[in-house]
């Protein structure tokens, strides 16, 4: 029997916009595209902003209020989890799919030990009770490597180092072997060298389990050691979509270089990329919404959005005038 | 250990507190016009004995002197002598402070449950009339006195249905009260087995309880509910519903992180009402403390106004001290 | 208000904040929020609708008002409402209904002028206390004296502390407003302190202080505008709180002096009669009472959430969940 490939999990269309009181909605996604298949990893970068954490609450079906889908779905494992019901999506959220969340020693409950935290997500997506959901915890607290396991399994948020904290949401998120791991800026407000551990822990976990994950990110030199593939954000957008070889190799839209270039710090690089200071204006909509920062924009860009499209090489872009590729 | 600093820490704060709202009280109660003196011997005493009441009474020497001798006294655990009721004060408090604090307790006991759980529901992000009652709840107990909604139920359920009882105090004048153990009759009259006495105990106490019960339920409503808010918009409880963990355990945690809330706004209404269900206890003519005290300020005897006003911060105290131990158990982070 | 921990990216309503330092076009901006939230909750609009009638029936009570307040006429006395006398008259033969209509005129004075008082000497002193906290010796040491007292303030019984205020400075309408005053001074005089050391410790008034502005300066262009909203919101609250505590004092017998109209005293005069069967002269005066203090309630309920960004938030977020 032939298994179609369907993707583990497919975002179409996706729109989220958020009310003001003007009347004008803030789009925060206009438009998402993206298919992740079993095993794999994807990276999305963007600057603040872009929509990358609304993306990720989008796809477990937790857009913050106000906000909501206006249009597109996003399916997991044949759920539609933007559409779900309250209850079946909590039965989904922390077993199938789970999310690592940034600055976790603020975002732990500050009254329950690490051992409750992790034992909570045990019993309940996993029916085992207390003292089975602390042993597993304990095994869950050795393979995220955090010192003296045992004696931290009785710790509160506040008595954790942010590194710490850190491995106990992998842990968490862990717990009941997902397919699929959103990290969510997972390592932002660590030391450099505890961000190296975390991450290269974080992938070979993620790996062992044969789960699929998304890193969401600021940081692009993440996206280069982890991922299979790249996908820019901005403005809500998908700008550039390619496999990360591709990518580092010829980044094929404007923006893209520009990442690249503030990651590489070459100041000349960003002098050639970069429109002078001053000179990005506010520009009428309708256009492509980068216009008003790009080096290359000709009359068309400021008149028609352009599309999502495949150009050689692998690459898809968002960009009536792609990098390297002949018009 | 953190506990003991902390109980440490507090005493150590309380003793200067204590004296200078002795001191306020002191020098408050003699700017109020009248002589003692002349208010005990009445409009026909000379004035020879009127002096020689003011030098026994050590109303002749300077206030400083005399307050640094009422502190002395204080000390030494004697409130001095009501010349109201020609009785050491100590002993009038001691009788009165009981009813007070039993009609308090279970009214504020009443206003939780009325309370806590209507203003989790008002929170809950389903059930919009369910939070436009409680709102509107919250709004009216604020703006309903208490002594005017006292004055209601007792026209309903003593004047037209005549289901209670008039309202004369805390028990049947025609019953003799049980033998005085703790003071509050309910306990002493369940201590002296009289059942005849306990249940006009308790139907004596029914209106006044919910009089209180009703009004103060208004604020630990109001703070319930926007703790909860509060607590439901807050990082934690965003992350467990991230971990898909059930409606009910996220709720329950949301709960628990709003108690050391509604602990705090209890005993800010505990220590308020010792004082403040004056006007209730008027009402009823329930013969309690801050009655007692409200009679003294109009009659500038001073000894009861002070005594009050000691038994009452000595109140404050004990219940901040029980605060402070509810927060040691509901909030690890205290406990470091 | 503390301030709640607010979701990443700013919500709709971001921007409003109760805050006078954006000049016009601000307070054309605040009374849009306001319509906003009025708009939100209707209730509040109610609120309003109270306050501008208890007003206006405190100054066209001589034309509204069939009778005389004060003049009793014994042989009308305890008569349940009629027509002659809508909300019949109190044991003394007085016309209830003409009594309510006047009432508002004492207690309003007595709660506006008190909370009035309290606002004008607890603001600024808060202002003060909060911005001298942690400074030099002699300024810290001012602000710690002022924060004990208010402590030792509140530590005394509210009800015991204004009778006896009462008592002190003689039975009457100016005793009254001395006693809310008094009590009434420590709430202010904590919430801009709380506001004032939130406000201080922003990069804009470190700005302003490393430029060398004076602490007048600081104090009354940087901080006071941006702090002052929430102790508005208070006032409000605190209008129809002071109500309840002079109807409370003349319950008592340590307010306004009968015959005055005044909805405390008529309750307390009623009293007696409500256990024989009269329930309207006690009933209908702390009716009117109740719905005053509502009013004041709901206007102060509004004010604060236009004063609190975060709440602001919340409110819309409410208002999107329908």
């Amino acid at each position: 029997m032939t298994e179609t490939a369907a993707p583990l999990l497919a975002v179409e269309d996706l729109h989220v916009s958020f009310p003001h009181p003007t009347g004008n909605a803030v789009e925060a996604l206009r438009g998402i595209d993206l298919t992740i298949a079993r095993g794999e990893m994807i990276g999305v970068v963007g600057e603040s902003g872009a929509g990358k954490t609304t993306l990720a609450r989008a796809i477990l079906g937790m857009v913050p209020r106000p906000g909501r889908v206006t249009r597109g779905r996003a399916t997991f494992r044949g759920e539609v989890m933007t559409e779900l019901e309250d209850d079946a999506r909590r039965a989904i959220l922390g077993r199938d799919l789970s999310m690592i969340i940034p600055n976790p020693r603020g975002e732990l409950n500050p009254v329950l030990t690490v051992g409750e935290h992790i034992g909570n997500v045990l019993r309940h997506h996993r029916g085992l009770d207390k003292t089975a959901a602390r042993a597993a915890a304990l095994d869950l607290l050795r393979a995220v490597a955090i010192p003296d396991p045992q004696r931290r399994l009785d710790a509160y948020p506040h008595e954790l180092s942010g590194g710490m904290a850190q491995r106990v949401v992998i842990a968490i998120a862990l717990a009941c072997s997902p397919t699929l791991v959103i990290s969510d800026d997972a390592t932002s407000g660590l030391d450099v060298t505890v961000q190296a551990q975390i991450l290269d822990l974080l992938k070979q976990l993620i790996r062992a389990n044969d789960a699929s994950a998304i890193f969401i990110t600021r940081d692009i030199a993440v996206t280069a050691h982890f991922c299979d593939r790249i996908a820019v954000l901005y403005a809500g957008e998908i700008v550039e979509l390619a496999a990360v070889g591709t990518f580092f190799d010829g980044p094929r839209h404007p923006y893209s270089i520009m990442l690249l270039a503030a990651f590489a710090y070459s100041a000349e690089l960003r002098r050639h990329w970069t429109r002078p200071e001053g000179e990005e204006e506010a520009l009428p909509p309708g256009g492509c919404s980068f216009a008003a920062r790009c080096v290359r924009r000709k009359q068309r860009c400021l008149m028609e959005r352009p599309a999502l499209r495949a150009v050689p090489g692998g690459s898809a872009v968002r960009c009536h005038f792609p990098v390297g590729v002949a018009p | 250990m953190a506990l003991a600093r902390y109980i440490l820490r507090r005493l150590i704060f309380v003793v200067p507190q204590l004296l200078g709202i002795l001191m306020v009280g002191f020098f408050l109660v003699k700017l109020i016009p009248g002589d003692p003196a002349v208010l005990m011997l009445g409009p026909n005493a000379t004035p020879e004995s009127v002096a020689a009441l003011r030098s026994s009474l050590g109303l002749d020497q300077s206030i400083v002197t005399q307050f640094g001798v009422y502190i002395g006294h204080v000390l030494r655990g004697d409130l001095g002598i009501s010349w109201q009721s020609t009785r050491p004060v100590l002993d009038d408090l001691l009788e009165r402070f009981p009813a007070t604090l039993e009609l308090v307790t279970l009214g504020l006991a009443l206003a939780l449950v009325i309370g806590v759980p209507l203003g989790i529901a008002s929170a809950s992000e389903r059930g919009g009339s369910v939070r436009r009652a409680g709102d509107l709840y919250g709004l009216l107990a604020g703006a309903i006195p208490d002594f005017w909604l006292a004055l209601v139920m007792i026209y309903l359920f003593y004047s037209v249905l005549g289901i209670a009882p008039p309202p004369l105090g805390r028990m049947d004048i025609a019953l003799s009260n049980p033998p005085f153990v703790t003071g509050s009759m309910i306990l002493d009259s369940l201590l002296a087995g009289d059942w005849e006495a306990l249940h006009s105990v308790l139907s004596h106490l029914v209106l006044p309880v919910v009089t209180l019960g009703l009004i103060n339920a208004g604020p630990i409503l109001k703070v319930t509910q926007s703790t909860m808010l509060r607590v439901q918009a807050s990082d934690f409880i965003r992350y467990a519903e991230t971990c898909g963990l059930p409606r009910k355990v996220v709720r329950r945690q949301a709960i628990r992180a709003s108690l050391p809330s509604i602990v705090t706004i209890v005993s800010v209404l505990y220590g308020f009402l010792i004082g403040g269900a004056v006007l209730v206890e008027i009402v009823f003519s329930w013969g309690g403390a801050g009655q007692y005290a409200v009679q003294a300020v109009l009659n500038a005897d001073i000894n009861p106004v002070l005594g009050f006003v000691v038994f009452s911060a000595v109140f404050s105290l004990v219940v901040y001290l029980l605060v402070d131990l509810a927060y040691f158990m509901l909030d690890p982070r205290t406990r470091g | 208000m503390t301030a709640v921990p607010t979701s990443k990216g700013a919500g709709p309503f971001a921007g409003v904040a109760l805050s006078s330092r954006q000049g016009g076009a601000g307070l054309a901006r605040q009374l849009q929020a306001l319509a906003a939230i009025l708009r939100w909750r209707p209730l509040f609009a109610l609120g309003y609708v109270i306050v501008i009638g208890v007003a206006a029936c405190a100054i066209l009570a001589p034309w509204l008002a069939p009778y005389d307040p004060v003049t009793a006429n014994p042989e009308a006395y305890l008569q349940p409402p009629s027509w002659q006398h809508w909300l019949g008259t109190d044991n003394t033969g007085m016309d209830i209904f003409s009594r309510i209509l006047y009432a508002p005129r004492t207690d309003l004075t007595i709660a506006l002028l008190g909370t009035g008082v309290s606002a004008l000497i607890g603001i600024p002193l808060g202002a003060v206390v909060g911005y001298y906290e942690q400074r030099s010796r002699l300024r810290a040491a001012f602000s710690v004296t002022v924060m004990r007292s208010a402590d030792v303030l509140q530590a005394f019984p509210v009800f015991v502390f204004a009778i006896a205020l009462v008592a002190v400075f003689g039975q009457g309408i100016v005793s009254v407003v001395i006693a809310i005053a008094f009590v009434n001074i420590p709430i202010y005089l904590r919430l801009m302190r709380s506001q004032v050391l939130s406000i201080r410790g922003m990069r804009y008034v470190d700005a302003a202080f490393v430029a060398g502005a004076s602490d007048f300066a600081i104090l009354s262009r940087h901080i006071l505008p941006n702090a002052v909203g929430a102790a508005l919101a208070q006032l409000s609250i605190n209008i129809g709180w002071s109500v309840l505590l002079t109807a409370g004092l003349s319950f008592v017998g340590a307010g306004v002096v009968a015959p005055t109209p005044e909805w405390g005293s008529m309750i307390a005069t009623g009293f007696q009669n409500v256990t024989t069967g009269q329930w309207w002269p006690s009933v209908v005066p702390g009716i009117a009472l109740g719905i005053t203090v509502f009013g004041f309630a709901l206007v102060g309920s509004s004010l604060e959430i236009l004063a609190d960004p975060a709440q602001m938030r919340l409110a819309v977020r409410r208002r999107e969940a329908r």
